[in-house]
Formats: C-alpha cells, structure tokens, sequence
C-alpha cells in the first residue's frame, strides 16, 4: 500500500516536472518565430518607404494586431498554467486599499464614477493578496472595456460573514445576452467580436481559476436594470 | 573618435533577432563593431583564442542550443580575464529563476525581448546611453 502511495507521488511530480517544461518551451520556443513575423513584417514595412498603398499599409496593421492577439493568447494560456505556482505570498492586505489600488491601475477611467461600500468589521487580513487583486481588476477592468455608455457607473461592494469575504463588482452596461451567459468563464470566449472590443478574453477565466483554487466562487448576476454583476467570495482563511 | 567605440559580441542564435540587433544599432546610429557567436560554447572559444578582439560589452540570449547563456556565464566569469565584460542578458524568459541565475553572475541588464522592433529600438537606445559611457 505504502509502495504504490510512494508510486503515485513519485509519478506526480514527474509529471509536474514534465507540464512546467511543457509550460516553458511553450513560453520561449513559440515566442521567437512570433517576435520574427512582427519584426519582419516592420522591416519590410520600412524598407518600402512612404510612398505605398494605403491598402497595403492596412494589411501590415491587421498582420501585427494579430499576431499581437496571438502573444496575448499564448501569455494567458501561461498565465492560467501558473495560477498556482506564481505570486502565492500571503501577507496582509487592506482590502479598501486594495481595490483602490486596483482602481487606479485601470486604463480609460476618464468617464467613470465609481461607487464603493465597505461592511467590513475589520479591514485588515492576511491573504493571496496578488490573487486578489488580479480578480478584483480583471473584474472592474472588463465592467469598463465592456460598458457601452459615455458616462460609466461602477459599484463595488464588500461584506464579510463568519468565513468570507463577499465581494460583488456591478456595472450599468449593457449586460451579457442570457443565451451566452454559461460561456463567459471559457478561455477566449467573447461576447463581441474581437474586432469590436480587442480583448484576449481570459480574464474571467483566469479569475474563476484563481477562485477554485482558494476555495471560492464567481458568479455572474444579471443586473435589474440591464448591466452586469459579478459576485464573489473570498475565504477568510486560505490554506496552501 | 572611431577608434574608441568599445566592441559589442553578440551571443544569439536566432538569425531573426541577430538582424534585429543590426537593424536596431543601424537606426540608433551605433557604429560601434559588432561580432557574433551562434551559441555559448562559439562564443568562448572566440573569447579564449581571441578570434574576436575583446568586447567591453556581451549582448547574451538564454535560450541557446549546444551551451546556453547561463551556462556560458558562469564559465566566462571564473576566467579572471572575462570579469570585467559587462553583460546584458537579451532574452524571451521571463522566468524568475533565469533572473536570479543571470543576476548572480553580475549582469549589467536583464532585458525581455519584446514583441514589437519599435520597443525594441528604445531598448537598445538606452544601451546605447550605457556604453557612451563606457566610451569615456
């Protein structure tokens, strides 16, 4: 019994190892003939001078801004594979801190107004604070890339019950159509077309990663009056 | 002047990125001599039989077959020689542990790749300020 106990763990990190060189070779190796195919389609861009076709000129961007999406895609796919190996410190966080940290991360927040609410007993805790942040940024930066409105409106909400913290980010935006709504955790599931709103479309999912892992749970809510919420809770006690 | 520009190895061996360094340095305007090593064990042996006369300044990839930069690093800093060549690591990895290792082998730089020649052309502009000043 002991011997194949001592089997399986022997397997599993070989297997470990295995994926985190898969992991590697994936980050390195598909990146250079990435980098040479922007590099090049630059220089030959160069090399023609000004006087060229403006139709020419839109093929060079579209050729860059996709091989840019595919960076962003292989940069995600790495990012889901090192949710649980990266940036796994836990220290003490000041919640409010945190998502105003977050808030001023956010690019285009000209025309936002943001709404805040503590019902915190205590603002302090000891957590993942990196993994916390990632999920309350992807959160409020997809209530922003998404809003389709001049004037935005973003609520943050944050209570706490004997275990959790429970963390809801709403939006008046236009809402996520009830038909797609079961696959919007999908990595680069997007609700537009890319074309639309240039976006990876991971962050979700790499949230509701994160989630899994310290033992929480993202939902999305439709909002009464259109918009969207997203809901979470965040253990008050991780264990890694 | 000319005869004071200090000499630049190259340690790459992805064609692509060797004519993006030469493409970068002619657009920065640095005439400085540039050599090039396809991988770590060439670039000793250009080092140890003075094939190339002695760089000031060694640009070096991580990800190199046959001896990779790290490699080449260590065996390049035990040779009292080589200890005062200031290296800048030029590479894809982002991995922490490739930092360490290159900053535990006295690195002057870590710079990412990046995706894109203009960002890349800012890169090597700063270089450029670095090794002015070793011209000095």
């Amino acid at each position: 019994m002991k011997e194949s106990v001592n089997n399986c763990e022997e397997e599993l990190e070989a297997l470990k190892k295995e994926y985190e060189e898969f992991v590697y070779i994936v980050s390195h190796d598909i990146k250079t003939p990435m980098r040479a195919i922007i590099n090049i389609t630059t220089w030959i861009e160069d090399d023609l001078g000004s006087n060229v076709d403006q139709d020419i000129l839109d093929n060079f961007s579209l050729l860059k801004n996709r091989v840019g999406r595919l960076e962003n895609m292989m940069n995600a796919l790495l990012e889901i594979s090192r949710v649980s190996r990266t940036n796994m410190e836990l220290y003490e966080v000041n919640i409010p801190k945190l998502i105003n940290d977050c808030v001023e991360m956010l690019d285009n927040k000209s025309n936002v107004e943001f709404h805040m609410t503590y019902h915190l007993k205590e603002e302090k805790c000891i957590t993942l604070g990196k993994k916390l942040e990632k999920v309350v940024f992807s959160l409020l930066d997809n209530a922003i890339r998404f809003h389709d409105k001049e004037m935005k409106n973003v609520i943050i909400e944050v209570s706490e019950n004997e275990t959790d913290y429970l963390i809801s980010i709403s939006d008046d935006g236009p809402g996520i159509p009830e038909e797609v709504q079961d696959k919007i955790f999908a990595i680069f599931y997007t609700v537009n077309s890319k074309d639309v709103v240039d976006t990876t479309g991971a962050g979700l999912t790499v949230s509701n990663r994160i989630l899994k892992m310290v033992g929480g749970t993202l939902e999305y809510v439709p909002a009464i009056d259109k918009g969207s919420v997203f809901k979470f809770n965040w253990p008050k006690v991780i264990r890694i | 002047m000319t005869n004071r520009l200090v000499n630049i190895l190259l340690v790459e061996d992805d064609e692509v990125d060797v004519m993006n360094v030469k493409r970068a340095f002619a657009k920065n305007n640095i005439q400085n001599p540039l050599f090039v090593a396809g991988n770590g064990v060439e670039a000793l042996e250009m080092l140890n039989n003075s094939i190339v006369p002695l760089p000031r300044i060694i640009i070096l990839d991580i990800n190199m077959p046959k001896m990779n930069g790290i490699e080449f690093l260590r065996l390049m800093r035990e040779d009292d020689k080589f200890k005062n060549i200031s290296v800048f690591v030029m590479t894809t990895s982002n991995e922490d542990s490739d930092k360490i290792d290159a900053y535990n082998l006295n690195v002057a730089g870590y710079i990412l790749k990046p995706l894109s020649f203009e960002k890349f052309l800012s890169s090597v502009a700063t270089l450029k300020n670095f090794w002015q000043l070793c011209e000095m």
